[in-house]
């Protein structure tokens, strides 16, 4: 819970640094991760004509027994960085140093090795259990393949395992196919707990159930984390989700880091306009609240990973931009996390412009009903010239002609 | 007289040696310009409600085995197809959740509009495509001449969805049934779409069902709200009223069960333990009774009626008073729903009758 996630190491620091801390090193740190994945044509020969920037230089440090929450939409390569923490891809560049040891490159036994200790929850339970094994084969798999114990001792631990994730271990005879959306979460639970496991990577671990069913999967996670002092990397796309989870969350946005903080500093004081709209996109199950919420409707869709736009990714769907002026630092800059308080980090040229702005503030609490504060605070300046003309002379808009095609987002406002 | 009226509705699938019971009496209403969310989980019946007003279930295993469906002071369930295709789309039009498969792969945006307006109204293919046009730049699909060309394949998820919407209010119907509309986008994207979908239909005075599982979605954007489960329909409100009150025993559960953003920090979840029941048995009982923590004996033999929850002279089914009804033995006290769980001293569930298990 540390603020070290903020400052992306040198990739040579990483190392030494890991190597002298001893103990007190991090679980997991990444620095600079790459993760490109190449496009390729033609037939015979395959010339290599660009790559997707599925992840594009993220530094991320966990530290054990936390939980980090990675959020961020489709395509933003929250998976990939899931995936190539465990190696199941050889990372473009960067390095991943897993208790004070590099495994960016490690291959055959030691990568095997490190691998005992990391695991992975995959978002569907169907596709991600073999249907022709067992529950029992399928929980009991990593044991064989790491030659854990005798086979008596692999199916009591079996048993055992199935227990702790609240399935009847009688029930280790049945196949996939007899189980639940959620008893077959359990299954993949019990699967990546197997091994005892100090990092467990969930991809999107409750997406593909039922909302009654969704809790459930939670609170065992949370009891298992208690109970084995797990360290969890918790993928979703859904950020109530992830707040109740996480102890520190970290916003992706096509391959980057854009945001990192504590859940709580997060909610409450989001300082990358991306992280403002995210929250503010979240419906919530209150009508009283959600009449009185102004929501950020960003414009246009998320761009491809193959070809993102330059400088700021986010700057082709950025409010706070076009309420500046579309300044040009956003085009020709990568903004780089830099840390606005301790243990929060954003990479955006203008988070000052968002901190104490109307959009940062949740219309949550309160009793002032916020259509008045909508009224009146919240009109972009820019906007209150292209919309309500106070001067009807076109040459004396101050941005130019150009201002009344601004992407302005439009709030939705409900009565 | 209401714009739509389902009475006790009863569909099955039949399959040879199986029956699903999908819908088990399922009474709703609904007024022009109404909106009215579905809420429940898969397998509920929330969209086979639907399928069965459109009469669109799958054939021949799904069937109506009961009940009406009036629409406009006409009986659907009487008409034949021809008539039925006349009314859809024209009079009630339908959004699915994946856009991509609702959506002809192999015709462009063009054909499928022009050929959706031109089935209906007696317009030349110039006007119909004038018309399309129109539609597409309403629901803000960029540069829509260029994009009249396009394949489904070509716009990405959100965009496809616009697509449906043009298509579902081309012809101006008066109710439109959106179900899960966004459950297959990301939520700035989601929340692009509702914005639209809201906006479109409260300018033309659109009733809307939304299907959903979300209750953050049916907070925002309907004014009454059918929470259904295991093929009933058990809490009946206006939307303000069943958030601020609810009183079913599943209800409340829902609300715990999921995370909120605007949650106290560590605040528990409490789930609804168990799973939804297996609905090739016919249902004895509330469907709920096996999870739920309030039941009591009459639970296990008999579905209660949706009643309201206060004795009152008039139902309203309709409108920002609609009657708030519950159908449970036990409701949930407003106390207990905040701890969601039973506070009253000495209560246990009822355990399940011993003769019934077979």
């Amino acid at each position: 819970m540390s603020g070290s996630m903020a400052q992306p190491p040198a990739p040579s620091g990483v190392a030494a640094a890991a190597g002298a801390a001893g103990g007190a090193s991090p679980l997991l740190q990444l620095a600079d991760l790459q993760m490109y994945f190449p496009i390729t044509s033609g037939v015979l020969v395959s010339r290599h004509v660009g790559d997707v920037r599925a992840v594009d230089g993220v530094s991320l440090t966990i530290e054990k027994g936390e939980t980090v929450g990675l959020v961020g939409e489709s395509g933003c390569g929250k998976s990939t960085v899931g995936r190539t923490i465990l190696r199941l891809y050889r990372p473009t560049g960067g390095h991943i140093v897993f208790e004070g040891q590099e495994i960016t490159t490690a291959e055959g036994s030691t990568l095997r090795g490190v691998r005992r200790r990391m695991q992975m929850i995959f978002q569907d339970p169907y596709a991600s259990l073999n249907p022709r094994m067992t529950a029992a084969g399928i929980v009991s798999e990593p044991l064989e393949i790491h030659g854990v114990g005798t086979g008596r001792e692999r199916r009591q631990r079996v048993r055992e395992l199935l227990a702790t994730v609240g399935l009847d271990p009688d029930y280790g005879d049945r196949y996939p196919h007899e189980f639940s959306g959620g008893q077959r979460q359990r299954i993949g639970v019990a699967r990546a707990l197997a091994l005892h496991p100090d990092l467990i990577v969930a991809d999107e671990p409750i997406s593909a159930l039922d909302v009654s069913i969704q809790a459930q999967i939670i609170n065992l996670l949370e009891r298992l984390q208690g109970e084995f002092g797990l360290t969890y990397l918790f993928i979703a796309h859904d950020l109530s989700v992830v707040r109740h989870i996480s102890d520190r969350i970290a916003v992706m946005y096509l391959g980057r880091l854009v945001e990192t903080a504590t859940s709580r500093e997060l909610y409450e004081r989001p300082l990358h306009p991306y992280s403002v709209a995210l929250l503010s996109a979240v419906p919530i199950p209150d009508p009283a609240i959600e009449s009185r919420r102004r929501r950020i409707i960003l414009i246009g869709d998320v761009p491809s990973p193959s070809n993102p736009p330059p400088g700021c990714h986010f700057h082709t769907r950025c409010w706070l931009r076009a309420r500046l002026g579309n300044p040009e630092r956003c085009v020709e800059e990568q903004p780089a996390l830099r840390e606005m308080a301790s243990g929060h980090a954003v990479a955006c040229h203008f988070a000052e412009e968002v901190e104490g702005s109307p959009e940062q503030v949740l219309q949550i609490s309160g009793d002032s009903p916020g259509a008045s504060v909508t009224a009146a605070a919240i009109t972009p300046t820019t906007a209150t010239t292209a919309t309500t003309p106070p001067a009807p002379t076109p040459g004396a808009l101050p941005a130019g002609p150009s201002t009344p095609q601004q992407p302005v987002p439009r709030r939705r406002e409900r009565s | 007289m209401h714009l739509l009226s389902v009475n006790n509705l009863l569909v099955r699938f039949r399959t040879h040696d199986e029956s699903v019971f999908a819908v088990n009496g399922v009474s709703l209403d609904l007024d022009e310009g109404e909106t009215l969310g579905l809420v429940g989980e898969s397998g509920c019946g929330k969209s086979v409600t639907n399928l069965a007003v459109m009469q669109l279930l799958p054939k021949p295993a799904g069937k109506i085995e009961g009940g009406e469906v009036v629409f406009q002071g006409r009986d659907l369930l009487s008409l034949d197809e021809s008539e039925m295709r006349e009314l859809r789309g024209k009079e009630i039009a339908m959004i699915f959740q994946d856009p991509m498969t609702s959506l002809n792969p192999v015709l462009t945006i063009e054909e499928q509009m022009v050929e959706t307006i031109r089935a209906h109204r007696r317009v030349s293919k110039p006007e119909a495509r004038a018309r399309t046009l129109e539609l597409l730049h309403t629901v803000g699909i960029p540069q829509p001449e260029a994009r009249l060309r396009n394949f489904p394949h070509q716009f990405s998820g959100g965009m496809r969805q616009r697509v449906m919407i043009a298509m579902a209010l081309a012809l101006e119907p008066k109710l439109l049934i959106a179900d899960e509309p966004t459950t297959a986008l990301d939520v700035t994207i989601q929340a692009q779409v509702l914005d639209l979908l809201q906006r479109l239909t409260t300018e033309r005075g659109t009733a809307v069902i939304l299907i959903t599982h979300d209750l953050g979605v049916v907070a925002g954007m309907t004014k009454r709200v059918n929470v259904m489960y295991a093929g009933f329909v058990v809490e009946a409100a206006s939307t303000a009223d069943l958030f601020a009150r609810p009183r079913h025993p599943y209800t409340v559960g829902l609300l715990h069960s999921m995370p909120r953003l605007d949650a106290q920090p560590g605040e528990p979840l409490i789930p609804i333990e168990g799973v939804p029941p297996d609905l090739r048995r016919a249902p004895v009982g509330c469907p709920f009774a096996p999870r739920c923590a309030w039941r009591v004996e009459a639970c296990w033999t008999a579905m209660p009626p949706l009643d309201p929850i206060e004795a009152t002279q008039v139902i309203v089914t309709t409108g920002p008073n609609a009657t708030h009804r519950i159908a449970c033995w036990n409701p949930v006290t407003p106390e207990e729903a905040i701890a969601a769980r039973p506070l009253r001293a000495g209560f246990e569930p009822a355990a399940p009758p011993t003769e019934a298990v077979s």
